[in-house]
Order: C-alpha cells, then sequence, then structure tokens
C-alpha cells in the first residue's frame, strides 16, 4: 500500500508537485496519467527520495522510503531503463544491485530468465534496444521480490508482444496482493492492464478512481442509430430539440438515452436497423479531463490550415 | 555496510575505463623505476636512486588515483545509475562512505603493491648491474607510507570534486590543475600580497613535499603535511557530502 499525503515540489518559484494525495491499494495495478509536464516523474522521485520534497509524504506500509533498511525487497522502482553504465554487462548491472541488498547472484539469474534476457546477460547494456533495456529495468525493479511496483512508462519502445507481456506481468504481479503504480501514455494499454486511475494535470490531483467510474463520469456518450427511415426520424429528433450529426447512413444522437429514440422512433412507426449506445474511450475522456491541464500544445497541419472545402 | 562495500567494488571493477586507469597507474611508476635503474650509470646510485624514481613516478600514480575517484562517482550521473544507487541505499551518507572505503582500498592497496613491486625488482637490477650502496635508507619506508597516504587522499579528493560537478572533464580539469597551476597562481599572488611563506601553507604541495626523503625539508613534517592536506580533503569531502545528501538526484 502507498500512501502520499500532501506532497509538494518546487523548483523555485515553480511548483511542480503541488499538494498531490492519493493512495495506491495492494491488489490492483493504478494508472498514473497526465499531460507532459504534468509531474508524474517527480512525484515518483520524490515518493522515493531522489528529488526532495517541500512538505508531504510518501509512505510505503506506513513507512517513507528513506527508512527501509533493505528497500529493493520492498519497493521496485523502474523510472528510466536508460539507466544503467553502457559498459556493464547486464548481468553485472544487476549483480551490484542485488550485492546492495543482501542477494545472491542466483536471483539475478532467476530475474534474467523471468524477462527473457539471460542469453544476453554477458552483453554490455550499450547493445541493448530500448525494449531490452526496459526488460533490464523489470528484472532490477523484481529483484528484491518487492510487495510495491513503481514503473514510469514502462512500454515505452516495447514492440505489440513486449507490451502485451509487460500488460499480463502487472497483472500478474498485482493479482499476488503487490501495489502496482504505473505511468503510460498508452492509454489503450491503460485501459486494458489498470484497475484504478490517478490523474494530474500541472501536479494537482484531478481526480483519483477506477477505470470505468473514470470513463462513466468523463467519456462522452452517444445513441447510434440506423434505419431506412433516418431523415424522418432525424427531423422529429429535432423538433424536440435533440442535437443530431449525421454520417453515411448513420445518425449519432447527443444527450440522450437509447431508450428515448427507441420510443420515438416506435411511437412514429420509424423502423430501426440499429440502435446502440456508445462510449468515448479512455483516451477520450483523459483528453477531456486533462483540457486545462495541458501545458505543451501541438497544431495539426489540417487545423492550422483549415478544412479544404 | 559490508554488502553496500562489495557492491561498489563490483561496480568500480565492472567498468572498463577504471581499469585500464588502474592499469596506468599500476604501469606507470614500475615501468619509469624498471627503465631507470635498468639504463642508470651505475657509479652515479646512491642509497636513495630507487627510492626518489619510485617516489617521483609514483606522484603520477596519485593523480591517477584522483581520476579513478572522479570516474567513480560522475559516471554514476553521467550514466544516470546514481538514481539506482540512491534508490537502493536512500541513506546516502552510507552510500557516499562505502564508495570512499572502496576507493582508498584500492588506491592503498595497488600503491603498496608498486611499491613492493618497483621497489624489490629496482634493486635487484641494480644489484646485479653490480651497483653499490643501493640499500635502503632511513627515511625510506616512511616516504613509502606517506606515498600510499597521498594515493588514498587524492583518491577521495577526486571523489568530492567529482560529486561536486557531477561531469567528468570539469572535474579531471580541476583535479589536474589545482596541483599543477592553481596552487601556483594564487601561491604566487598571495606571495605577493602578503608573504613568501604562503606557499607553505598551499595542501596539495604540502601533500606532495611528504614524498620527500629528508624530513627537513618539510615544513610540517611529513606526517604533518599529509595530515594538512587531509585535512582540506576532509573539510572538501564534507561539504560535498552535504550536497550530495541534499541535491535532488
Amino acid at each position: 500500500m502507498i500512501n502520499v499525503e500532501g506532497l509538494t515540489k518546487k523548483y523555485g518559484s515553480t511548483i511542480a508537485v503541488d499538494s498531490l494525495s492519493f493512495t495506491v491499494k495492494p491488489g490492483r495495478v493504478t494508472g498514473f496519467l497526465g499531460p507532459n509536464g504534468s509531474g508524474k516523474s517527480t512525484t515518483m522521485r520524490c515518493m522515493i527520495g531522489l528529488d526532495r520534497v517541500h512538505s508531504g509524504t510518501a509512505l510505503f506500509d506506513g513507512k517513507p522510503y528513506r527508512e527501509l533498511k533493505k528497500p529493493l525487497h520492498e519497493v521496485g522502482t523502474l523510472l528510466d531503463a536508460g539507466n544503467a553504465h553502457s559498459g556493464r554487462t547486464a548481468r553485472n548491472h544487476l549483480r551490484w544491485l542485488a550485492m546492495s541488498n543482501g542477494m545472491s547472484s542466483k536471483r539475478v539469474d532467476e530475474v534474467l530468465e523471468l524477462v527473457g534476457l539471460m542469453d544476453v546477460a554477458k552483453k554490455r547494456v550499450g547493445q541493448f534496444s530500448l525494449g531490452m533495456k526496459q526488460r533490464l529495468g523489470l528484472a532490477a525493479v523484481m529483484l528484491g521480490d518487492p510487495k510495491v511496483v513503481i514503473l514510469d512508462e514502462p512500454a515505452n519502445g516495447l514492440d505489440p508482444e513486449g507490451i502485451r507481456w509487460i500488460r499480463e506481468m502487472l497483472k500478474h504481479l498485482a493479482s499476488q496482493g503487490r501495489s502496482v503504480l504505473v505511468s503510460s501514455h498508452l492509454l489503450s494499454e491503460m485501459a486494458l492492464m489498470a484497475d484504478d486511475l490517478i490523474v494530474i494535470g500541472k501536479g494537482r490531483l484531478i481526480t483519483e478512481c477506477t477505470v470505468s467510474d473514470f470513463i462513466d463520469q468523463y467519456a462522452k456518450k452517444w445513441v447510434v442509430v440506423k434505419s431506412p427511415q433516418l431523415d424522418s426520424l432525424v427531423t422529429l429528433a429535432q423538433e424536440q430539440g435533440m442535437h443530431v450529426s449525421l454520417g453515411q447512413g448513420v445518425a449519432e444522437f447527443h444527450g440522450v438515452e437509447a431508450a428515448m429514440i427507441g420510443e420515438l422512433a416506435a411511437k412514429n412507426n420509424v423502423v430501426l436497423h440499429e440502435l446502440s449506445t456508445q462510449t468515448g474511450s479512455l483516451e477520450d475522456a483523459f483528453l477531456e479531463v486533462t483540457a486545462d491541464a495541458v501545458q505543451y500544445h501541438g497544431h495539426a497541419e489540417t487545423q492550422s490550415k483549415g478544412v479544404a472545402s | 555496510m559490508i554488502s553496500l562495500i562489495r557492491s561498489e567494488w563490483l561496480k568500480l571493477r565492472t567498468v572498463r575505463s577504471n581499469i585500464t586507469m588502474a592499469c596506468f597507474a599500476v604501469i606507470l611508476p614500475l615501468a619509469i623505476t624498471l627503465l631507470t635503474t635498468a639504463f642508470i650509470d651505475v657509479y652515479s646510485v646512491d642509497d636513495a636512486t630507487v627510492s626518489v624514481v619510485l617516489l617521483g613516478s609514483g606522484s603520477l600514480s596519485v593523480l591517477l588515483f584522483g581520476i579513478i575517484g572522479v570516474l567513480a562517482i560522475t559516471q554514476e550521473y553521467s550514466q544516470g545509475t546514481i538514481r539506482l544507487t540512491l534508490a537502493a541505499n536512500p541513506r546516502r551518507i552510507r552510500a557516499y562512505v562505502a564508495k570512499g572505503i572502496v576507493l582508498a582500498i584500492l588506491s592503498g592497496g595497488l600503491t603498496a603493491f608498486i611499491i613492493l613491486v618497483g621497489n624489490t625488482t629496482g634493486e635487484a637490477i641494480l644489484d646485479s648491474r653490480g651497483a653499490v650502496g643501493k640499500l635502503s635508507n632511513g627515511d625510506m619506508g616512511q616516504a613509502y607510507l606517506a606515498l600510499i597516504a597521498l594515493s588514498v587522499v587524492v583518491s577521495l579528493l577526486g571523489m568530492a570534486i567529482g560529486t561536486l560537478t557531477r561531469n567528468p572533464p570539469s572535474a579531471v580539469t580541476i583535479l589536474v590543475l589545482w596541483p599543477l597551476l592553481l596552487e601556483s597562481l594564487i601561491g604566487g599572488l598571495l606571495s605577493v600580497a602578503i608573504s613568501e611563506s604562503i606557499f607553505k601553507w598551499m595542501p596539495f604541495q604540502t601533500g606532495l613535499n611528504s614524498l620527500r626523503l629528508e624530513d627537513s625539508d618539510m615544513d610540517f613534517g611529513r606526517w604533518g603535511s599529509v595530515g594538512y592536506f587531509g585535512l582540506w580533503i576532509l573539510a572538501l569531502s564534507l561539504f560535498a557530502l552535504a550536497r550530495f545528501k541534499r541535491r535532488d538526484a
């Protein structure tokens, strides 16, 4: 269990993390979401004492990180896969880490096997791809068989097979009762792997809830209708003040329940071929909820030039 | 603490640049000593020849051990492993001390090896060439011990400078320029402004003075010189440690 309470980190006059509080529960994968520069990585660094905090606490089963005697047995962290000496072999990289917390070389071989790097254990890390470095980072996380796992963008650089592997692994770790906190920009992946979400923007907590509650609360919903008498139905709906948009042979009704459309169609003898409720994705909900917290905006070419008619 | 020291030792010996630098530090004084004793005019040899050559060339090794000290910490910053080091050992003073102990053992041990091999082989070569009066004088053992102490102190100095700069090139530059240029420059300016005797307070120069064979050549005596230099390095190390403890990794 991780309890973060009132965590604040400042760089000069800039507040990177602003009184952030949240809980990561055991047995669940908790996604940590926020736009670029929202303070996710800073929060993670503050949690394990790498960065000094101005105020607030981060407790791991009731203890601050600095008080853990052999922290790798309690908390496994992967903040940046590049944090490995390029001239050292993968095995030696893990050996020094293991040794520092009183673990044997046997455990190093076990985690190398676990992440599928046993065949390249004697290769220098500098020769590794980003995906291989991520796997090495995960091996380091698993060295001490920790109760808490903290990962910052672990799927970066992984191929589809690797992404699936990490998803299954994190779910498996959570199923063993561990607390898993993971940040990722791959929202579709997050939707598949996370149980809970912590969403931050500009260093502040925006929301903390389950993934399904988040989508229910923030994602848009609309009703899709297919009908041979689509024009009549649209006219009837518009007469009742409904907002309708038309696609190819399809009408989308916003801000209404499917039942209302069904009843309207039945009352007016309109035949329906499809009547379904659509819900926006986690990505849609995320963009909706963090719209005000995005610091760095890009502009698509089509937006700046306008749509050609 | 033992597991931390073992971990730091593994870190140090599994990086090629550290091994290369340590090899240079050992081979350089040995090669100079062996070549000198092999080709020196045997009639110019006296009881201090091997010691003078070994101590002179050994002072180059002292600087190289300082560079190993620099690399031991700056590599951690340049390669990002400092975050793993501190995540694995959040008590930063212990992490710093463990690294310092490993550096001290490495530089002290290798310097002792250089002295043992260099002195034995150098004397054997001179002996085989029929040189007379090559045997040790009384101050030689003390000077050799001072060389070991200096290697340890300068490796810790390298680590302190590396901790403060976190950047290998600038830390190495400061370490090399300190004895070669900075002290002469500062000492020269201060001697004009204050007094000629200011040179004896220059720490690195005073430390190197402890390698002289004759005790009478030193303002503070051999161990006073080592101690004075050591106090400077202790103060710098404490400052570096305070920064290391407070700074974001």
